[in-house]
Protein backbone atom coordinates (compact mmCIF):
# COMPACT_ATOMS: atom_id res chain seq x y z
CA UNK A 1 0.00 0.00 0.00
CA UNK A 2 1.35 3.42 -0.91
CA UNK A 3 1.75 6.21 1.64
CA UNK A 4 -0.82 8.29 -0.25
CA UNK A 5 -3.41 5.48 -0.18
CA UNK A 6 -2.93 4.95 3.55
CA UNK A 7 -3.04 8.71 4.15
CA UNK A 8 -6.34 8.99 2.23
CA UNK A 9 -7.87 6.12 4.18
CA UNK A 10 -6.79 7.52 7.54
CA UNK A 11 -7.56 11.16 6.70
CA UNK A 12 -4.11 12.64 7.14
CA UNK A 13 -1.49 13.94 4.71
CA UNK A 14 1.11 11.75 3.03
CA UNK A 15 3.78 13.75 4.87
CA UNK A 16 2.27 12.69 8.20
CA UNK A 17 2.40 9.00 7.24
CA UNK A 18 6.02 9.55 6.14
CA UNK A 19 6.80 11.27 9.48
CA UNK A 20 5.22 8.38 11.45
CA UNK A 21 7.27 5.83 9.48
CA UNK A 22 10.47 7.78 10.07
CA UNK A 23 9.68 8.07 13.80
CA UNK A 24 9.43 11.86 13.52
CA UNK A 25 5.85 12.06 14.71
CA UNK A 26 3.79 10.15 17.30
CA UNK A 27 0.20 10.05 16.07
CA UNK A 28 -2.86 10.53 18.27
CA UNK A 29 -4.69 7.44 19.51
CA UNK A 30 -7.43 8.12 16.95
CA UNK A 31 -5.03 8.07 14.00
CA UNK A 32 -3.14 5.07 15.46
CA UNK A 33 -6.41 3.09 15.70
CA UNK A 34 -7.41 4.14 12.18
CA UNK A 35 -4.07 2.89 10.82
CA UNK A 36 -4.41 -0.44 12.62
CA UNK A 37 -8.00 -0.72 11.32
CA UNK A 38 -6.78 -0.20 7.74
CA UNK A 39 -4.35 -3.10 8.16
CA UNK A 40 -6.93 -5.09 10.17
CA UNK A 41 -4.35 -5.86 12.84
CA UNK A 42 -4.19 -5.06 16.58
CA UNK A 43 -2.72 -1.69 17.53
CA UNK A 44 0.30 -3.23 19.27
CA UNK A 45 1.28 -5.03 16.04
CA UNK A 46 1.54 -1.71 14.21
CA UNK A 47 2.95 0.49 16.98
CA UNK A 48 5.41 -0.27 19.75
CA UNK A 49 6.35 1.92 22.70
CA UNK A 50 10.09 2.42 23.21
CA UNK B 1 14.73 18.51 -1.29
CA UNK B 2 11.21 17.08 -1.22
CA UNK B 3 9.01 19.73 0.40
CA UNK B 4 5.34 19.54 1.27
CA UNK B 5 2.76 22.15 0.29
CA UNK B 6 2.78 23.44 3.86
CA UNK B 7 6.55 23.96 3.86
CA UNK B 8 6.49 25.77 0.51
CA UNK B 9 3.64 27.95 1.76
CA UNK B 10 5.60 28.80 4.93
CA UNK B 11 8.74 29.66 2.97
CA UNK B 12 6.67 31.96 0.73
CA UNK B 13 5.12 33.72 3.75
CA UNK B 14 8.52 34.03 5.41
CA UNK B 15 10.03 35.44 2.21
CA UNK B 16 7.29 38.03 1.68
CA UNK B 17 7.39 39.11 5.33
CA UNK B 18 11.17 39.46 5.36
CA UNK B 19 11.33 41.16 1.98
CA UNK B 20 8.62 43.81 2.34
CA UNK B 21 8.66 44.51 6.08
CA UNK B 22 12.45 44.14 6.12
CA UNK B 23 12.78 46.70 3.34
CA UNK B 24 10.39 49.09 5.11
CA UNK B 25 11.98 48.66 8.55
CA UNK B 26 15.49 49.05 7.16
CA UNK B 27 14.48 52.45 5.74
CA UNK B 28 12.67 53.40 8.94
CA UNK B 29 15.56 52.54 11.27
CA UNK B 30 18.06 54.31 9.02
CA UNK B 31 16.13 57.52 9.77
CA UNK B 32 15.76 56.88 13.49
CA UNK B 33 18.41 59.38 14.60
CA UNK B 34 16.98 62.16 12.39
CA UNK B 35 13.85 62.44 14.57
CA UNK B 36 11.50 62.01 11.60
CA UNK B 37 7.73 62.25 11.41
CA UNK B 38 5.54 59.18 11.66
CA UNK B 39 4.69 57.65 8.29
CA UNK B 40 1.30 58.53 6.90
CA UNK B 41 -1.68 56.23 7.25
CA UNK B 42 -1.75 55.76 3.46
CA UNK B 43 1.92 54.61 3.37
CA UNK B 44 1.23 51.90 5.94
CA UNK B 45 -1.93 50.80 4.12
CA UNK B 46 0.05 50.58 0.83
CA UNK B 47 2.69 48.41 2.55
CA UNK B 48 0.04 46.08 3.99
CA UNK B 49 -1.78 45.88 0.63
CA UNK B 50 1.52 44.94 -1.05
CA UNK B 51 2.09 42.17 1.51
CA UNK B 52 -1.46 40.84 1.10
CA UNK B 53 -1.39 40.98 -2.72
CA UNK B 54 2.06 39.35 -3.04
CA UNK B 55 1.20 36.71 -0.47
CA UNK B 56 -2.14 35.94 -2.18
CA UNK B 57 -0.50 35.56 -5.61
CA UNK B 58 2.22 33.22 -4.30
CA UNK B 59 -0.21 31.16 -2.21
CA UNK B 60 -2.61 30.83 -5.16
CA UNK B 61 0.17 29.60 -7.46
CA UNK B 62 1.27 27.09 -4.79
CA UNK B 63 -2.31 25.90 -4.26
CA UNK B 64 -2.79 25.32 -8.00
CA UNK B 65 0.48 23.38 -8.25
CA UNK B 66 -0.18 21.24 -5.16
CA UNK B 67 -3.31 19.10 -5.14
CA UNK B 68 -3.27 17.96 -1.51
CA UNK B 69 -3.93 20.84 0.89
CA UNK B 70 -5.55 18.86 3.68
CA UNK B 71 -4.60 20.02 7.18
CA UNK B 72 -4.27 17.25 9.75
CA UNK B 73 -3.42 16.86 13.44
CA UNK B 74 0.34 17.11 12.84
CA UNK B 75 -0.08 20.47 11.07
CA UNK B 76 -2.26 21.74 13.93
CA UNK B 77 0.24 20.56 16.56
CA UNK B 78 3.17 22.23 14.79
CA UNK B 79 1.13 25.42 14.39
CA UNK B 80 0.27 25.37 18.10
CA UNK B 81 3.93 24.98 19.09
CA UNK B 82 4.98 27.81 16.77
CA UNK B 83 2.30 30.15 18.17
CA UNK B 84 3.60 29.43 21.68
CA UNK B 85 7.14 30.52 20.74
CA UNK B 86 5.88 33.50 18.79
CA UNK B 87 3.60 34.63 21.63
CA UNK B 88 6.41 34.21 24.18
CA UNK B 89 8.74 36.37 22.13
CA UNK B 90 6.11 39.05 21.52
CA UNK B 91 5.19 39.15 25.24
CA UNK B 92 8.83 39.72 26.22
CA UNK B 93 9.13 42.50 23.63
CA UNK B 94 5.94 44.23 24.79
CA UNK B 95 7.10 44.09 28.42
CA UNK B 96 10.48 45.48 27.34
CA UNK B 97 8.78 48.38 25.59
CA UNK B 98 6.47 49.02 28.54
CA UNK B 99 9.43 49.15 30.94
CA UNK B 100 11.22 51.55 28.56
CA UNK B 101 8.19 53.85 28.54
CA UNK B 102 7.93 53.75 32.34
CA UNK B 103 11.65 54.49 32.75
CA UNK B 104 11.43 57.27 30.22
CA UNK B 105 8.49 58.85 32.07
CA UNK B 106 10.17 58.42 35.45
CA UNK B 107 13.65 59.64 34.58
CA UNK B 108 12.82 61.89 31.63
CA UNK B 109 15.40 60.13 29.44
CA UNK B 110 13.81 60.89 26.06
CA UNK B 111 14.97 57.65 24.46
CA UNK B 112 14.44 57.28 20.70
CA UNK B 113 12.59 54.09 21.53
CA UNK B 114 9.82 55.97 23.34
CA UNK B 115 9.14 58.66 20.77
CA UNK B 116 5.97 57.96 18.71
CA UNK B 117 8.15 57.20 15.65
CA UNK B 118 10.46 54.87 17.55
CA UNK B 119 7.62 53.15 19.41
CA UNK B 120 5.62 52.57 16.23
CA UNK B 121 8.58 51.04 14.41
CA UNK B 122 9.80 48.98 17.35
CA UNK B 123 6.27 47.57 17.74
CA UNK B 124 6.23 46.78 14.02
CA UNK B 125 9.71 45.22 14.27
CA UNK B 126 8.64 43.04 17.23
CA UNK B 127 5.50 41.97 15.38
CA UNK B 128 7.48 41.09 12.23
CA UNK B 129 10.10 39.20 14.28
CA UNK B 130 7.37 37.23 16.05
CA UNK B 131 5.93 36.30 12.64
CA UNK B 132 9.40 35.23 11.48
CA UNK B 133 9.72 33.09 14.62
CA UNK B 134 6.29 31.55 13.93
CA UNK B 135 7.16 30.64 10.33
CA UNK B 136 10.70 29.57 11.22
CA UNK B 137 9.57 27.34 14.10
CA UNK B 138 7.00 25.64 11.90
CA UNK B 139 9.61 24.99 9.21
CA UNK B 140 12.00 23.63 11.84
CA UNK B 141 9.43 21.22 13.28
CA UNK B 142 8.31 20.05 9.83
CA UNK B 143 11.94 19.08 9.15
CA UNK B 144 12.96 17.84 12.61
CA UNK B 145 9.65 16.24 13.58
CA UNK B 146 7.52 16.57 16.70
Amino acid sequence: MSQQTLADKVGVTRQTIFAIEKDKYSPSLEVAFKISNVFKTPLEDVFTYD
Amino acid sequence: MNMSYKEKSLIASLGVTLLLFGWYLYGAFSNLSLNPELPGFIEIIILIVWVVVLESIIQSVLAIKNKSQLEDERDKLIEKISYRYSYGFLSVCIWFLMVQILLDTRFDNHLMLTTPYGMFHFLLLFFVLSEVIRFGTQLYYYRKGV
